[in-house]
């Protein structure tokens, strides 16, 4: 237990520091916080602590930060900048904020439109085109030309001339 | 740099926003209200301890809390024990929350009332003053457990 020379106690002492900036104290209160302190470790500690405390968030209330050349320069510029924003209409911003979505949708709308509508046609008629491309002859023939070409396509090629010579 | 992100945040909001002051009270009030404002928002973000040890500070700070400690503190503070005081304050008020931070400067630093410190900051007073007690409680104790690593060498 805190020995108690005065009317004091470690409590009372804490409070007193804690209540306000220890510059703050009257000389009587300091007196009493000395005298305590003498004869009590966690006081003398608690005083210490408070008396360090004060001393650093001092120094950082008065660090002086000086801005560097370009400050002024670079508030000008963001204001500029904030007035430039701010005199476009409305509608232009949400235009500009938002035309890159619609341009993407738009785009992927039309590709969309192209493989529904157009691709499967070209698919139908595409055996047709390349079979006409090459003759009986070729495919017989030439091994390349073969290997460039689907089952299909050979015999349809072949029939065809057939047809043709009929 | 933060604090002149901070100083340019609070131009562009005091002059964008010069139409919406009236004339009750003081410029210098109307403006300390949006620099808190601002400067407290971005605080917020920061990162807090929720502990500090002596393995936090640097040599420096280290160094300084020792001789602080075993001296009376009275000498004159040079251009470098500033800085490291400075920093040292850092360390210590990071244990806190902004707003506890911002009272503990404006009322033990510099020397503002509880008043300005509830005109600028928009708490009330009882509020401002249970924040101070506070962060003056946490700050005490965190430079507690400092000095007692160091081997208690408490002056006397």
């Amino acid at each position: 237990m805190i020995k108690m020379p005065d009317k004091v106690n470690a409590k009372h002492i804490t409070e007193i520091l804690d209540k306000g900036s220890i510059a703050m104290l009257s000389e009587s209160e300091l007196n009493e916080i000395r005298v305590h302190a003498l004869e009590c470790m966690s006081c003398r500690m608690a005083y210490e602590a408070a008396r360090l405390s004060a001393v650093v968030i001092k120094s950082r209330a008065e660090a002086a930060i000086e801005p560097s050349p370009f400050f002024q320069t670079r508030v000008m510029a963001a204001l500029r900048e904030q007035q430039a924003v701010e005199s476009v209409p409305a509608m232009l911003r949400l235009w500009r904020s938002a035309k890159v979505l619609v341009s993407t949708m738009a785009v992927t709308t039309a590709a969309l439109a192209v493989v529904s509508f157009i691709q499967p046609a070209q698919t139908t008629t595409a055996p047709e085109q390349t079979a006409s491309s090459y003759s009986a002859y070729s495919v017989i023939m030439d091994q390349d030309a073969d290997d460039q070409m689907s089952y299909e396509q050979v015999l349809s090629t072949i029939y065809e001339d057939d047809d043709d010579a009929r | 740099m933060l604090v002149e992100e901070a100083a340019q945040e609070v131009f562009l909001k005091a002059y964008t926003q010069l139409g919406s002051f009236e004339g009750r009270g003081s410029f210098e009030g109307w403006l300390t209200r949006i620099a808190t404002n601002t400067c407290l928002n971005m605080v917020r973000g920061a990162k807090r301890r929720p502990e500090l040890t002596v393995s936090d500070l640097t040599e420096d700070e280290q160094g300084w809390l020792e001789h602080q400690s075993a001296g009376d503190g009275g000498e004159p503070a040079s251009v470098e024990n500033s800085v490291v005081a400075t920093d040292l304050a850092d360390r210590l008020l990071s244990v806190l929350s902004p707003e506890d931070q911002q009272a503990l400067l404006m009322i033990d630093g510099e020397q503002a009332s509880i008043k300005e410190v509830a005109d600028a900051t928009g708490w009330s007073e009882s509020k401002v003053k249970v924040r101070a007690f506070r962060a003056r409680k946490k700050v005490r104790e965190a430079m507690e457990k400092l000095l007692s690593y160091k081997g208690g060498r408490v002056s006397g």
